[in-house]
């Protein structure tokens, strides 16, 4: 080693020039404060020269360009989806033998081919593109330290993607263990805007690190048009569920109108059924056009992304699976089906379209239904008010800790106190009080706290020397197999009989599905033959036959910034002024809706209040979005619940929500009582006692239980379905609350809930507001505009403070009197309604009669669910 | 008084068990999710998966201890309620081999000593087939399906039999309520047909199966500290 010239540090500039581009000076300015071993954030725009900025700044700061030997892993390089490890290797490898032909890069991902592995597992590459869940797994080899001890830099891409969530948290971890093993690590992140940039840093580099990190901001923001492509007609009752179909012969028109064009949806059965009316409607389209989405099988979205990159695809229907990465596709058009839910995301999508710094871009909103029309001008506003959304990192998620000891554990073993430190030096644990740091020891040690251990339970134990670590094998094998932090149903392979592998559905999905069912996916129409062994085995559909139906989550709600952006536009409609294309086009629904009602606005809380044969309804419009609307009807129906027993179900959109009581309840007497403001802790109490009376917390401990290893995904070599993961998770939140209710793990799916999931603070926010607002009670004889959407939600949360003998014994009555002779009619249900209001017919205007009834067919199964 | 007000619609409050006559004898369903037949004096379980949360401790999943002193103490409740003279548990006694721990042993024998007169019998389920019979001093008589006792075959898996009726377990039937305000309640059941019978769960730690009505399947749900006769066809 004396014998070593001293480093020649490789001329980026240079290499740039010779492909005929200059350094920004923003890129400048990373590749400074990197040379001098500084951390930071660089944030800015999609496709603004990120990657380059930081990946030539490492290769300056870090490369020897005359070096022959190649060097040990330096760079981690973390990106949040592993469909784009690939991509991102590309551009990494691209700079590598002009500038550091010594180095090697490579992927590891769950998408790694098992050679590449077995590569890595001697030798990994000088650069290592990676997932914040492989590299836990990394973390958790015994050699770990050996492997990775010598890292000088750790990148992470679109951390705006993680910092809002666990995955992040288990990003912070893993970073404050490399920085054990290498103090001088350097930490960069890149970032698409957001409200809390400096949070954002400070959350990446830890408290200590941030005081001197360096915030960059990348290069001016393109301009940026926000349009929305407008209905022929405006439908009477706009309707959540519904699809929007009506809007294909104009995106067929926009699509035709530009060389290539991006068209996002929301969730994934969004975008095989737009994918299938495009080529119904241009059958000639077919080969031109393509599908993208996380379910596809990794050769089938390469395959697009190609084709995206040569040019060679029309358009592609995707998801949030082609949201980040990807850099320089040369796409002309972004069209965004539905709501984005927020600006952020819609800047990012359009950020797609002409994706070169300098370059404008332009994203058009189609919307699903007619209320989105309003939206889509509230986020242009937005937009260009610069509004966007700050992401809120978890604080202090013991699940998460929990996981990482096991992973320590495993990973050379740890001794607490230094480890107590160490995770001390992230964000999400900075405040973390001894109390919770000796629970969760214990807790991997001996299940309980010391007083309530769990009799025969060892997970990391201290050995002679009183290194913490995992004794036992199988455990050792079953943690590896559930490291990470995203609990998602899980999936069956689908695949053709005796032929190719198209890639997985929910498995909650499959288990509604009878042999001779026919469901859409990756574009085209399947039939069931059979399921066995975690895989369902189709064949084509023949003929002209109704698919299934698919529902998942990613139901998002509307952010703070557009839901007061769209209650200013409505404020501008009351006034009379319809002042942009879209609110000029929604107007007579907003008519109707005046004219049977009234309508909501800033100074103006609706409450609209109905009964039917169902109960009493309750109608309210705060425009908070799905999460605080939940809570707030949570609360509401506790608060008057207390008074007198009654059964609520509640229904919540983006706009408003419903309380449904089969009990009559005088709304115009108790409305003002039950919305009334109280102090911080008063506010904290209530509503943890209406989420005592409601089953939802129950459901949040169901991702911590995973998490913290209580219940496991699936092992290796055991088919176990997740939904029995699902029957036992409520059934250890049952044993856990009746023989451990001081579990810190019960603690956090309550406070998980309340941040994330109900949004406390925004709903303390909400209810100050609602107290400067006048409230105007309508009684109303039908559902309006703005109910109807609410009335006809399915997936409802229940709220009781009734005995349980007093609902069974009404229930019972009802089964009882319907089966009698006289044969009372059924409650009021959502397909009636439907039919009475001559909804769930799209408009003459859709091209294809079969697909029309097939639509309809669709809208009709999908409702009765 | 409206009597469209559900209030009043109510049917007056049943009384805490349902009686049935099934193969001729009068039989109690009781909510604690047994079956009584007082001309026998002999109480019916299924399903106790006694050691459950020991079976998961020592797979290395943390429960809390306490399900199993809870699932025995429910049944010395019933037992010395109703003094009963036999116990028969319909299968699944001891939820796995590894449930054999010596808390979950030293548990059961006190147990049984405190129920010393009461005959017991386990007709064997597919857990106990793995778990083992109870040790062989506590005196409870470990069988194979179908056990005859007067006009019942009892047995752990929901069969048929030519000529008894027959009373099993090992589907932990639960049913599922709807009605006005779309409330809607999940509960345990004893679901029965013209042959047989199915009884609930006895067990703490335990999930549950849905069953549908119809195809002449009678249901009676628990809840609410009763038991409830459905409707047929609900």
């Amino acid at each position: 080693m004396s014998a070593t010239p001293p480093p020649v540090p490789p001329d980026a500039t240079a290499w740039m020039a010779a492909r005929g581009w200059a350094p920004f000076d923003f890129q400048r300015e990373v590749w400074d404060a990197m040379a001098r071993g500084e951390s930071g954030l660089l944030h800015a725009t999609t496709g603004a020269g990120k990657t380059y900025a930081v990946w030539l700044g490492a290769l300056q700061a870090l490369a020897n360009a005359e070096a022959k030997r190649t060097p040990p892993l330096t760079v981690i390089w973390l990106t949040p989806m592993r469909a784009l490890a690939a991509d991102t290797l590309r551009a990494l490898l691209a700079p590598l033998p002009d500038l550091a032909p010594a180095w090697t890069a490579g992927a590891r991902s769950g998408d790694t081919s098992s050679s590449e592995r077995a590569k890595q597992a001697t030798r990994l590459p000088t650069a290592l593109v990676t997932t914040p869940e492989s590299l836990s797994l990394l973390i958790a080899r015994a050699d770990a330290q050996e492997q990775l001890g010598l890292t000088a830099l750790l990148v992470v891409d679109e951390w705006h993607e993680l910092m809002g969530n666990k995955r992040g948290v288990q990003a912070q971890l893993a970073i404050a263990r490399l920085r054990r093993w290498n103090p001088g690590l350097r930490v960069w992140g890149m970032s698409a805007t957001l409200g809390n940039i400096d949070e954002a840093m400070h959350t990446l580099l830890g408290p200590q690190a941030a005081t001197q990190g360096r915030l960059v901001r990348g290069a001016t923001p393109k301009t940026l048009t926000v349009d929305t492509l407008l209905p022929d007609r405006v439908e009477r009752f706009p309707w959540a569920g519904h699809l929007g179909l009506t809007m294909v012969p104009g995106v067929v028109r926009e699509i035709e109108a530009s060389a290539t064009t991006l068209v996002f949806t929301n969730t994934r059965s969004q975008a095989e059924i737009w994918y299938q009316a495009l080529l119904e409607a241009r059958p000639d389209w077919a080969g031109q056009i393509a599908l993208h989405h996380g379910s596809l099988d990794r050769g089938v979205r390469d395959w697009v992304e190609q084709g995206l990159k040569t040019g060679a695809l029309r358009a592609v229907v995707c998801t949030s699976s082609l949201d980040l990465g990807v850099d320089f596709l040369p796409v002309e058009r972004v069209l965004q089906i539905g709501s984005p839910k927020g600006v952020a995301r819609l800047l990012q999508r359009a950020g797609r379209s002409g994706h070169a710094p300098g370059r404008p871009s332009r994203v058009t909103v189609v919307p699903t239904h007619s209320l989105e029309l309003i939206e889509g001008a509230a986020a242009r506003e937005a937009a260009l008010a610069g509004q966007v959304e700050s992401r809120q990192a978890p604080q202090a998620p013991l699940d998460v800790l929990v996981q990482h000891l096991v992973t320590v554990g495993l990973g050379g073993g740890f001794t607490p106190e230094a480890l107590y430190d160490e995770v001390r030096s992230t964000a999400a644990f900075a405040h973390l009080s001894p109390e919770a740091w000796r629970w969760c020891l214990d807790f991997v040690s001996q299940g309980g706290s010391a007083l309530s251990a769990y009799p025969d339970y060892r997970r990391v134990v201290p050995d002679d020397e009183g290194i913490w670590r995992v004794p036992d094998a199988r455990l050792a094998r079953r943690h590896r197999a559930n490291i990470g932090t995203i609990v998602s149903d899980a999936s069956l392979s689908v695949q053709y009989v005796g032929g190719a592998r198209l890639g997985q559905v929910e498995e909650g999905f499959a288990a509604r599905l009878k042999p001779g069912d026919c469901f859409l996916f990756g574009g085209r129409l399947l039939e069931l033959v059979r399921i066995r062994e975690m895989t369902a085995w189709v064949k084509r559909a023949t003929g002209n036959r109704p698919a299934v139906p698919r529902w998942n989550g990613g139901r998002m709600p509307l952010s703070t910034e557009l839901a007061d952006a769209m209650l200013a536009q409505l404020d501008v409609l009351h006034a009379g002024h319809a002042t942009s294309p879209e609110t000029q086009t929604v107007l007579p629904l907003l008519q109707l809706q005046a004219r049977w009602s009234a309508l909501p606005g800033r100074h103006t809380l609706l409450a609209e209040v109905l009964a039917s044969r169902e109960g009493t309804h309750l109608f309210l419009y705060p425009f908070a979005g799905r999460h605080v609307h939940l809570g707030l009807a949570s609360l509401l129906a506790w608060r008057v619940a207390r008074l007198t027993p009654a059964t609520f179900s509640i229904a919540v959109n983006d706009y408003g929500f419903e309380l449904l009581s089969v009990t009559p309840v005088d709304w115009s007497k108790q409305l003002n009582e039950a919305l009334q403001m109280v102090d911080e802790a008063t506010l904290l109490q209530e509503v943890l006692h209406s989420l005592n009376a409601s089953e939802l917390a129950q459901r949040r401990f169901r991702e911590i239980a995973r998490v913290s290893g209580l219940i496991f995904q699936s092992h290796p070599g055991e088919q176990r379905s997740s939904r029995q993961l699902q029957a036992s998770s409520s059934l250890f939140w049952e044993v856990f609350r009746q023989y451990d209710p001081d579990n810190r793990l019960l603690r956090q799916a309550e406070q998980e809930l309340l941040v994330q999931e109900l949004d406390i603070t925004r709903l303390q926010a909400t209810l100050e507001r609602l107290q400067g607002m006048r409230l105007a009670l309508h009684p109303i004889a039908r559902p309006t505009p703005f109910a109807f959407p609410l009335m006809v939600e399915r997936l409802r949360e229940k709220l009781s403070s009734e005995s349980m003998a007093d609902r069974i014994a009404r229930m019972v009555a009802q089964l009882e009197k319907a089966a009698g002779a006289d044969g009372a009619p059924p409650p009021l249900s959502a397909d009636a309604i439907g039919q009475n209001l001559g909804f769930g017919r799209e408009s003459a205007i859709h091209e294809s009669p079969s697909s029309r009834q097939r639509d309809a067919q669709r809208t009709r199964r999908s409702r009765r669910g | 008084m409206n009597p469209l007000h559900p209030a009043n619609a109510m049917p007056s409050a049943p009384a805490a068990h349902a009686e049935v006559e099934w193969a001729g004898e009068q039989l109690h369903l009781l909510p604690e999710k047994a079956l009584w037949w007082p001309a026998r004096s002999t109480l019916f379980v299924a399903d106790v998966h006694l050691g459950k949360a020991a079976t998961y401790r020592a797979l290395g999943q943390p429960v809390p201890g306490g399900t199993t002193q809870n699932n025995l103490q429910r049944l010395s409740r019933l037992i010395d309620r109703l003094h009963a003279a036999r116990l028969v548990v319909l299968g699944d006694f001891l939820h796995a081999a590894h449930a054999r721990t010596p808390q979950v042993l030293k548990a059961l024998e006190d147990w049984r000593s405190q129920h010393h007169a009461t005959e017991m019998v386990l007709v064997r389920g597919n857990h106990d087939d793995r778990a083992g019979d109870p040790p062989a001093h506590l005196g409870i008589e470990g069988v194979d399906e179908p056990w005859l006792l007067g006009p019942f075959a009892c047995c752990h898996h929901p069969q048929t039999h030519a000529s008894h009726f027959v009373l099993a377990g090992h589907d932990h039937p639960v049913c599922r309520l709807t009605g006005r305000g779309r409330d809607a309640l999940r509960l345990p059941c004893f679901a029965s047909i013209r042959a047989g019978a199915t009884l609930p769960a006895f067990g703490a730690f335990t999930g549950g199966h849905l069953v549908r009505p119809g195809n002449g399947v009678a249901l009676h749900a628990i809840g609410g500290d009763r038991v409830w006769c459905l409707p047929p066809g609900h």
